[in-house]
């Protein structure tokens, strides 16, 4: 199988320590990254479609829903109108922490000073 | 949010002649539909940029129109007429070669003569649970099966045979030699007696079953090749019937042969032809793929043509689908009056009141709006993506108009690059691939079209996209509803060009438009008479007559503005016998989501060469002086010039541009002029030597990524931030008889066109350049 074929080639190990990682992409969802935080989320974004989070778009350029990938082909993609959000980078915080706990397997709990910000 | 698909269809030609007729095969749940004729002047639905822009067009088609629902007929298969020699005799015998890719808990058919309705005929069927032989009886139908299934990816000889007589069923597969794995064979027999409905009264059919007969719908339909198969009367061993094969010496004709289909035969066509004395020969439907290595490929051909007998298979998919068949619901005689451009048929549908509908079909045939409820890993509730705030149902299908026959021609002729959309029609890639959004940066945001794509399959996707066996897909095809070609689509293609046309009504600048199908059909003849030609964002697919018809133009005193980038770059062409279809060959080099198998690089339909233009001795940069060279898909760059903008030549371009301005560090979406895909100047690829380089690019980083035919080896260093060959260009040269070529080197060059109220740098210089290649005065070309 070639590289960009399989959903396993992302290699690294989330340290769920390394709350300095996710502030700093939180201060920068779009990046680009610095180097260990690019390897953090190369990790993240990488695998099979089953269960991936993405967008929906409620309205082009404004507004968007978050949104998860079925298990196979032909099935209903999953969209939770109840979480929309009208800024991609906050789109991109919102997943960065559902995909730190389901990797992690702990809650992503930044600094109170962090959180306000 | 829009319904975009509550009413689905798709036009018979992608384009038409004003004046001419162009006719819409529609399917919905409503049973009415409002329909509308439309000028585009921008597809791109984004806030951020001009937004959807057209006019309404009246036409004696406007109104209310009826519509039925009609499936999607998936899957190909070969057919052969009905014939009552290929109703078993006292005993008989059939095989063929097999090489199954996807094996189901269903039956997949290999080879049938049977009828669903009647319960009646033969059939050989493979699934998880072994190949059977199943025949029709007074009892039902009785079934013996290998109980043993097939190695997916490996060759079997597979073989049934049937004596009425002693009522002996037996079905056999033999997976033949392969590296270590040796030869084996499996065997099962069963014994029946009497009340047998040999008789289906259909069709005799390969990698599929008749489900009715009338209308002719299949089911059962099988994932792999099959080559070679055969019927003969009497009771034969293995290697008597393969033996079958031997070409006969002449006047030897062996009369106990009932029918032996050659696939070798006619390879770039569409029918199966029996080699037998019966000549019962059959017709291929939903366009499979042939010019593929069978069972006799020694690896000493990779060209069909040389060898047609080491390609006597076809590749069957489930998935395969090439035209609708659905029948003509809106007919458009379009005005002869009509000016060209990118035009749309807006499909409203109306509820039993006649009213316009918010997009769920009529509750006695609702079907697929179910919610799907389902919990995400924080709780927040998930529901069915399109039901929920659905505030209207709206359906653009998208055709080209081209000028009226006779008409005054405008000098500016935009070309759509309708090859491409069509490669990339209903690209599902976003959706199923691996590394896209690390590829991207960025979540991937779906469309309406997007959800429909993945709910539904069965509609077929893109050249990009794998067929559910894993293969890639090799043809596309506009005979079925393509989502991603109109407005409020994914956002790239046809979106990103429109904002060109945008740009050219704001400027007041006339245009006519033609399409790559003229291009194709016609060559250099459908660019006669234009004084510039504009290529748009992408034009990456091209055929040889498109090729060599843009050379002619430019070599005829034509000029060319080509404002995008990895264009001219996969050699591909549309079936001669399935015109409507491209056909791409990915090859074994280049930016592909596939790979051609070895042995599997040559077109069926035309029997050249697939992969890069690049590798047939025709870069990108021989025509337009820049090829394709990275992808810069996370963050864009911009342009800086380069000291040959002070070139007297390129004068005329720079006007009124400060020398140390940044051009395009702005754009749509993508923020700066330098992005998506991006080309370069390469004299070894063919760039003419006295081309200028105007500007290049600057600020990309390591997310510019080289295409992987610009290396020979991996190293460090290969990114754009490290790599001075990652990079966009833009260049000017002059062409024989007066002509010239401005080249952008950049797919979001167009997405910074309309910034600030058309007012930016990117505006000025397209402007500059457009002006001056409208200008009747020749270019000079240096002593070269």
């Amino acid at each position: 199988m070639d590289h960009t074929s399989d959903p396993h080639a992302a290699r690294y190990e989330i340290d769920p320590e390394r709350l300095d990682l996710a502030l700093e992409f939180r201060s920068n969802p779009s990046g680009p990254y610095g180097p260990e935080l690019s390897r953090l989320v190369h990790r993240m974004r990488w695998g099979a479609f089953p269960g991936r989070y993405l967008l929906l778009t409620i309205e082009p350029g404004k507004r968007w829903a978050l949104a998860q990938m079925p298990d196979e082909r032909g099935e209903k993609v999953r969209v939770f109108h109840d979480v929309q959000f009208d800024s991609l980078d906050d789109a991109e915080w919102h997943v960065f922490q559902l995909r730190w706990k389901a990797i992690t397997g702990r809650d992503l709990r930044l600094p109170e000073q962090a959180r306000r910000r | 949010m829009i319904e975009t698909n509550a009413v689905l269809g798709y036009p018979d030609e992608l384009s038409v002649r004003a004046g001419e007729r162009i006719t819409f095969h529609l399917s919905s749940r409503f049973a009415k539909v409002d329909a509308k004729a439309v000028l585009l002047r921008c597809v791109d639905a984004d806030a951020n940029g001009p937004g959807i822009k057209y006019v309404e067009l009246e036409s004696p088609m406007d109104g209310v129109h009826d519509v039925a629902w009609h499936e999607v007929p998936a899957g190909s298969c070969a057919v052969v007429p009905e014939d009552a020699r290929l109703v078993p005799r006292a005993a008989w015998s059939i095989g063929g070669y097999v090489w199954a890719t996807r094996l189901t808990d269903a039956p997949q058919t290999l080879l049938a003569r049977w009828s669903d309705e009647a319960a009646a005929g033969y059939a050989i069927e493979s699934s998880k649970a072994g190949v059977s032989l199943r025949i029709g009886s007074d009892r039902g139908p009785l079934v013996v099966s290998t109980s043993k299934p097939l190695l997916e990816r490996y060759w079997y000889w597979v073989q049934a045979t049937f004596d009425q007589a002693s009522g002996d069923m037996t079905i056999s597969h033999t997976r033949l030699a392969e590296g270590t794995v040796p030869a084996k064979t499996v065997t099962a027999l069963a014994t029946h007696q009497g009340g047998w409905k040999l008789d289906s009264q259909g069709p005799f059919t390969m990698a599929a079953r008749p489900s009715t007969l009338s209308p002719l719908v299949h089911t059962g339909h099988f994932d792999g090749k099959l080559e070679a198969p055969r019927i003969a009367t009497g009771i034969h061993s293995i290697e008597a019937l393969q033996a079958v094969d031997a070409m006969p010496r002449p006047g030897v004709v062996d009369a106990r042969l009932v029918a032996m289909w050659d696939f070798s035969i006619g390879i770039d066509g569409l029918d199966v032809v029996d080699r037998s004395a019966n000549r019962l020969s059959g017709t291929l439907l939903q366009l499979p793929r042939r010019a593929v290595t069978g069972v006799r490929w020694t690896g000493a051909v990779h060209d069909w043509r040389l060898d047609p007998t080491q390609y006597g298979a076809i590749h069957f998919h489930t998935d395969d689908i090439y035209d609708c068949g659905w029948p003509a619901a809106v007919t458009l005689d379009v005005p002869s009056t009509w000016r060209s451009g990118i035009h749309a048929l807006r499909l409203r549908p109306l509820d039993e009141n006649g009213r316009r509908s918010h997009g769920r079909a009529p509750p006695d045939r609702e079907v697929d709006l179910h919610s799907g409820q389902a919990r995400s890993a924080r709780g927040e509730q998930a529901v069915d993506a399109i039901e929920a705030d659905a505030s209207a149902a709206e359906t653009f299908i998208t055709f080209f108009v081209t000028p009226a026959a006779g008409a005054l021609k405008a000098p500016l002729v935009v070309l759509a690059a309708t090859m491409t959309y069509l490669a990339y029609a209903n690209s599902a890639l976003r959706l199923h691939s691996v590394h896209f959004e690390v590829l991207t940066e960025h979540l991937m945001v779906l469309t309406p079209d997007d959800v429909y794509l993945q709910e539904h399959p069965e509609i077929g996707q893109s050249t990009y996209d794998h067929h559910i066996d894993g293969s890639g897909r090799a043809f596309s095809s506009w005979r079925r509803p393509v989502m991603n070609m109109r407005p409020r689509s994914t956002l790239g293609n046809l979106a990103i060009d429109s904002h060109f046309t945008d740009w050219l009504e704001e400027k007041g600048i006339d245009y006519d438009l033609v399409t790559d199908v003229e291009l194709h059909r016609q060559g250099a003849g459908a660019l006669k008479g234009y004084r510039v030609l504009a290529s748009l964002s992408h034009p990456e697919y091209y055929s040889e007559p498109m090729m060599n018809a843009v050379m002619a133009y430019q070599n005829d005193g034509g000029r060319h503005v080509a404002l995008g980038a990895n264009g001219f770059y996969w050699r591909c062409n549309f079936h001669p016998k399935a015109p409507a279809a491209v056909e791409v060959r990915r090859g074994m080099a280049g930016t592909r989501t596939w790979e051609s198998r070895y042995g599997e690089v040559h077109l069926a339909g035309t029997g050249e060469p697939g992969g890069l233009w690049r590798h047939s001795g025709f870069a990108p940069q021989k025509l337009v002086g820049v090829g394709f060279d990275a992808m810069v898909y996370d963050h864009a760059g911009y342009y800086r010039f380069t000291p040959g903008s002070r070139d007297a030549r390129v004068a005329f371009a720079v006007d009124g541009i400060g020398e140390d301005e940044r051009i395009g560090d702005f754009g749509v979406r993508i923020g700066g002029a330098v992005g998506i895909e991006i080309d370069r100047l390469d004299h070894d690829l063919g760039t003419p030597l006295h081309a200028v380089m105007i500007a290049t690019s600057h600020g990309l980083g390591p997310g510019a990524l080289p295409t992987t035919e610009e290396f020979r080896t991996t190293v460090h260093g290969l990114e754009g931030d490290q790599n001075a060959l990652v990079r966009a260009d833009i260049v000017f040269f002059e062409t024989p008889e007066g002509g010239a070529v401005f080249a952008t080197g950049s797919i979001s060059y167009v997405l910074s066109l309309t910034c600030n109220g058309y007012d930016n740098n990117v505006s000025r210089l397209t402007e500059n350049v457009l002006r001056r290649f409208l200008d009747e005065t020749p270019f000079e070309m240096p002593d070269v």
